[in-house]
């Protein structure tokens, strides 16, 4: 599905560059859940942010499917953004202005969904997440574990088929990032495509693949 | 998808109270500006166009030709539009107006004694065919057709007969002719150039019964058949003139051509041909306008600043919408509708200021404004254009700033944005610039006008009062003057043509003997007491007196006319005050020996050179009693001189004018421009202090943690004032350079209209500078203050 080749991502400073990703080769294929392990700076959310089509500053080659992404024009490389991928943050990234129902429906208002279908949708996954009641709120008054399951909700209203998540439990405590850690299990059952970031170990035992990333190069890669 | 927009923008704005209310006051005062000096130029811009054909009338100007000198006067003579009538196929009516206000007041007598009255015309029986104006009571076609008919605007009817409706038919005098009310108009509408309290049937006027082509008193207007060449007309205009005139203009050496205007340029058209109401020069509707789209401007930067100063704050933002898929043109979108809103909102608000405030800027403007003209579907229609115009250039670049950023740096909270600085700055310079640009033509305007309020005329304009003359007062004139000077009231009375402040008449002045020059000279027609009236500086010979023989008499007895000459005229003649002495002249056609010599004084507006004056003795065509009162208690000098008059003309009315006000009067539309300088550079300056407030207030902000460990270090008040203002400071700096060099244009174009300036010299231009200097710096230092009085502990700790 995905195949990355030879990536390399540096900031050049005044005397050397300084790598950040190095020789990157790596080919995700539909339906699997992979894990990204590594110290702080070993370059997770950068090569996670490189999936997921939000830096565009790198050398190699990135493939999505047979298509090479460098030789995409941009219009197309939107669309693919829009339609394939989802993304979770560590902090949520909620928009404060938003109410609960708004925050889910933004996505799918930029990809001109129809009002009628946007409703059904949000509504199938406020049921779901059990936040019916809290639709209205504004995300200052949830907790955070309820703050990522709208964000959750919100990456996959647009029915990615894959889902980026950076350290998606990082600001959560463990009985919160263990119903976070389900959820993703199970859409990975339905046949969603994970690619997390985490640091703690325990998470990567719900995936299918662990990579390790050490000073910007892969150092294992296993499956579990 | 704009319902989420506008949802968003109303919750967004509804946030950040203080850009918001900084934008949205900036803006709306913008836009009142705006929008009232839009209506103002609008009413002077719909002049004469109310009339039903408006496109097809036009007014006759005539010109006057003689030994290449050529002169251009607005009334022609009453033959003009019969004659076209008869012989002109083109012309379909055309109609002739008598202004007698040029010449003396009217009295007016509807059985309570008689009012002294200004705005009297007579015009023959096609006027109404001519000007469609609204008839009450009467029919269009008769209300002028006999003799001794008269037509009252609706307020005339009013004042006079309590009721528009029941004054057909009444009876009036005027002047003590028996007219009869024949019917009631609408009063004239206030973008008309015409406007009378009464218009009485020419047929009434002794030079109503003979149309002549000699004397040209008379405003003719044509109104020509659907699709007439006007070139074509123009000539045939010619041809009769020719026929009529050619001969006798010929002997004498002098030509002469009717030229024609449309009646809609009339108003904004040339301001030295006389009319009716004094019109509005063109430039100052320009300068308005300018001024109109600078307020604007500075309300848009206002906003482009505060929202680029503010992406900052909202890169998060844009970089969670980008990563959902947010493509540029939906976000661009998204902070357009934001801009528009917020333009829409503003400009509801300035509607109802307008609807407040347009009385007083009336006053200024001195012309009644309304909203209705914004109340109708192209008022509308403008309105919405204006929204979608104002909220684009406001939107439009922090839109582009905001939806042109990357989301990896966004989300990466990299909050540095480097992008949009430089244009930031320029905008600042550019609004403190326009702010202090206005300040200096104020002042500028301020200082001339100070100038000509106080500089020394030449002769002594307070304590002299002007008293309404008439020639049937001419056989108690004389022992008024004395019982006036005698009961105390008065130290000098003279008998005048003219106010001294405007003297029109012109003459021709012929030295005899080898001197062959021939000079234009203005002619002052007074008595022997105008010199000391006006406390003249007699400069060489000796001021008239009784015995002097008037200029009608020396015209029947051929006796030299004694003549007093200013101090210019005898230096164009070319002779020192003292040789000048004595000499015989030719003046106006009759023979005249200069008995003195003053010093010159001012006689007409201070936009002209001071000319050659004669003044000489004939009351005969007088209008104006001067009255040089005691100093001190005008009010019971008044009520003397009262006494007095009711003595000897007990059938007019008291009248009396300061002459200082009438001066005054000469140099309305430059107060006008002063006031309404004065009034928007406030604004502007108003307007830039508040945007300059919300980015210091953004500095600030993003600044505060740093001011705080500056605190924890030592620094004082004044050291975080300076941190705060440097940047600000050096822009100011710019901006108070280019708005200097702007002010010397500035005074350079606007005093060239003044044949005496006022010496500019450094004031205007640094009491601006330093007063927006010292806004802008208590701005920047209320804020400041605020910032410094924060806590360290409190922005410190959350690190």
């Amino acid at each position: 599905m995905i195949q990355l080749k030879e990536i390399d991502k540096y900031i050049e400073s005044r005397f050397q560059r300084v790598f950040i990703l190095k020789g990157i080769n790596l080919t995700i294929n539909e339906g699997e859940f992979i894990t990204l392990m590594g110290p702080s700076g070993a370059g997770k959310s950068t090569l996670l942010n490189i999936l997921g089509l939000l830096d565009e500053d790198y050398a190699g080659e990135y493939f999505f499917g047979e298509r090479n992404i460098r030789h995409m024009r941009d219009k197309e490389r939107a669309n693919l953004h829009k339609s394939e991928f989802g993304y979770i943050f560590q902090a949520y990234h909620l928009i404060d202005e938003l109410t609960v129902y708004e925050n889910i429906e933004t996505p799918l208002l930029y990809r001109n969904v129809s009002s009628g279908e946007r409703k059904s949708i949000i509504a199938d996954l406020l049921d779901r997440f059990n936040m019916v009641a809290k639709k209205d709120l504004f995300p200052a008054q949830l907790s955070g574990g309820q703050q990522q399951l709208v964000g959750i909700a919100r990456a996959i209203a647009g029915k990615p088929r894959v889902l980026l998540a950076d350290e998606p439990t990082g600001n959560l405590h463990s009985a919160q990032a263990k119903e976070i850690m389900e959820i993703f299990k199970e859409l990975h059952a339905e046949g969603t495509t994970i690619i997390q970031a985490t640091h703690a170990r325990e998470n990567a035992d719900y995936g299918t693949r662990l990579i390790n990333l050490v000073d910007g190069r892969i150092e294992t890669d296993e499956t579990i | 998808m704009w319902k989420n927009y506008i949802k968003i923008s109303f919750r967004n704005l509804k946030k950040r109270k203080l850009y918001t209310g900084i934008n949205l006051l900036g803006l709306t005062i913008a836009i009142v500006s705006f929008l009232a000096i839009c209506l103002y130029i609008q009413h002077e811009w719909s002049y004469d166009r109310m009339y039903a054909d408006y496109d097809r009338i036009y007014k006759f100007n005539q010109e006057f030709v003689s030994q290449g000198e050529s002169q251009l006067v607005s009334s022609t003579p009453s033959s003009l539009i019969p004659t076209l009538i008869e012989e002109v196929p083109e012309v379909e009516t055309g109609t002739l107006v008598f202004d007698m206000s040029i010449f003396s007041s009217v009295l007016i007598d509807a059985g309570e004694g008689n009012q002294e009255e200004n705005s009297f015309a007579f015009a023959d029986e096609n006027f109404f065919e001519v000007f469609d104006f609204e008839l009450l009571s009467g029919k269009a076609a008769q209300v002028l057709a006999e003799p001794n008919q008269i037509v009252l605007t609706k307020s005339t009817a009013e004042r006079y007969f309590g009721d528009a409706a029941t004054a057909l038919g009444k009876a009036l005098k005027v002047d003590g002719t028996d007219y009869s009310v024949s019917g009631v108009m609408e009063d004239f509408p206030s973008n008309s150039h015409l406007e009378f309290d009464f218009l009485a049937s020419f047929k009434s006027h002794r030079h109503g019964k003979n149309p002549e082509w000699s004397p040209s008193n008379y405003y003719t207007y044509v109104k020509l058949k659907p699709g007439t060449d006007v070139g074509a007309f123009a000539a045939k205009v010619e041809e009769v003139k020719e026929k009529y005139l050619g001969k006798e203009l010929a002997e004498y050496g002098y030509s002469t051509a009717f030229h024609l205007q449309p009646v809609t340029e009339i108003h904004l058209g040339d301001q030295s041909l006389g009319s009716i109401k004094p019109g509005t020069d063109i430039r100052y509707l320009y300068i308005f306008g300018i001024v109109a789209l600078l307020l604007i401007a500075i309300g848009i930067i206002n906003y482009v600043n505060l929202a680029t100063a503010e992406a900052t704050e909202r890169n998060k933002e844009v970089g969670l919408r980008k990563a959902m898929g947010a493509g540029r043109g939906q976000l661009f979108g998204q902070f357009v509708s934001e801009s528009m809103l917020l333009t829409f909102g503003a400009t509801v608000l300035s509607l109802l200021c307008l609807y407040l405030i347009l009385p007083k800027f009336s006053a200024i403007g001195g012309v009644p404004l309304s909203t209705d003209s914004l109340m109708n579907p192209v008022g509308i229609g403008f309105m919405l254009g204006f929204i979608l115009v104002v909220g684009l250039l406001a939107g439009m670049y922090p839109s582009l700033i905001l939806s042109g950023m990357e989301p990896i740096h966004a989300l990466a909270n990299k909050t540095k944005m480097g992008g949009g600085a430089w244009v930031r700055k320029s905008l600042v310079v550019f609004q403190f610039f326009v702010s202090m640009g206005l300040l200096i033509a104020t002042f500028i305007v301020k200082n001339q006008l100070d100038h000509m309020q106080n500089v020394s005329l030449g002769y002594d304009r307070d304590q002299v009062v002007a008293l309404t003359y008439h020639y049937s007062m001419k056989n108690v004139a004389e022992t008024m003057k004395s019982e006036m000077l005698r009961s105390g009231a008065a130290t000098s009375v003279a008998l005048a043509g003219d106010m001294p402040v405007h003297i029109k008449a012109g003459y021709k002045i012929f030295p005899g003997g080898d001197n062959q020059r021939e000079l234009m000279i203005t002619g002052y027609s007074t008595d022997e007491d105008i010199v000391k009236t006006l406390n003249l500086k007699v400069l060489a010979g000796s001021d008239l007196d009784e015995k002097d023989v008037s200029r009608a008499e020396g015209a029947k007895t051929e006796v030299l006319v004694p003549i007093i000459l200013n101090e210019s005229a005898v230096k164009e003649l070319g002779w020192t005050p003292e040789e000048a002495i004595g000499k015989t002249v030719n003046f106006g056609f009759s023979n005249a020996s200069i008995k003195a010599v003053v010093g010159d004084f001012y006689f007409n507006s201070m936009h002209e050179k001071i000319g050659p004056l004669g003044i000489f003795k004939d009351t005969g065509n007088a209008n104006v009693i001067l009255v040089k009162i005691p100093a001190g208690n005008p009010g019971a000098t008044l009520a003397s001189l009262q006494e007095v008059w009711e003595k000897f003309v007990p059938e007019r009315p008291f009248n009396y004018r300061f002459i200082d006000q009438e001066y005054a009067q000469l140099y309305r539309s430059e107060e006008r421009v002063g006031a309404v300088f004065g009034l928007f550079s406030g604004i502007a300056v108003f307007i830039a202090c508040m945007g300059l407030f919300g980015l210091v207030s953004y500095v600030a902000l993003r600044r505060t943690r740093e001011i705080s460990i500056r605190k924890v270090l030592g620094a004082t008040q004044s050291d975080v004032l300076g941190v705060l203002s440097a940047d600000f400071l050096k822009l100011l700096a710019l901006s108070a350079v280019l708005a200097v060099a702007f002010g010397l244009w500035f005074s350079d174009a606007w005093l060239e209209a003044f044949a005496n300036r006022a010496q500019v010299g450094v004031w205007p231009y640094l009491a601006a500078v330093s007063l927006v200097l010292l806004l802008a710096m208590a701005t920047i230092g209320y804020r400041s203050w605020k910032v410094y009085r924060i806590n360290p502990s409190k922005t410190l700790k959350s690190d």
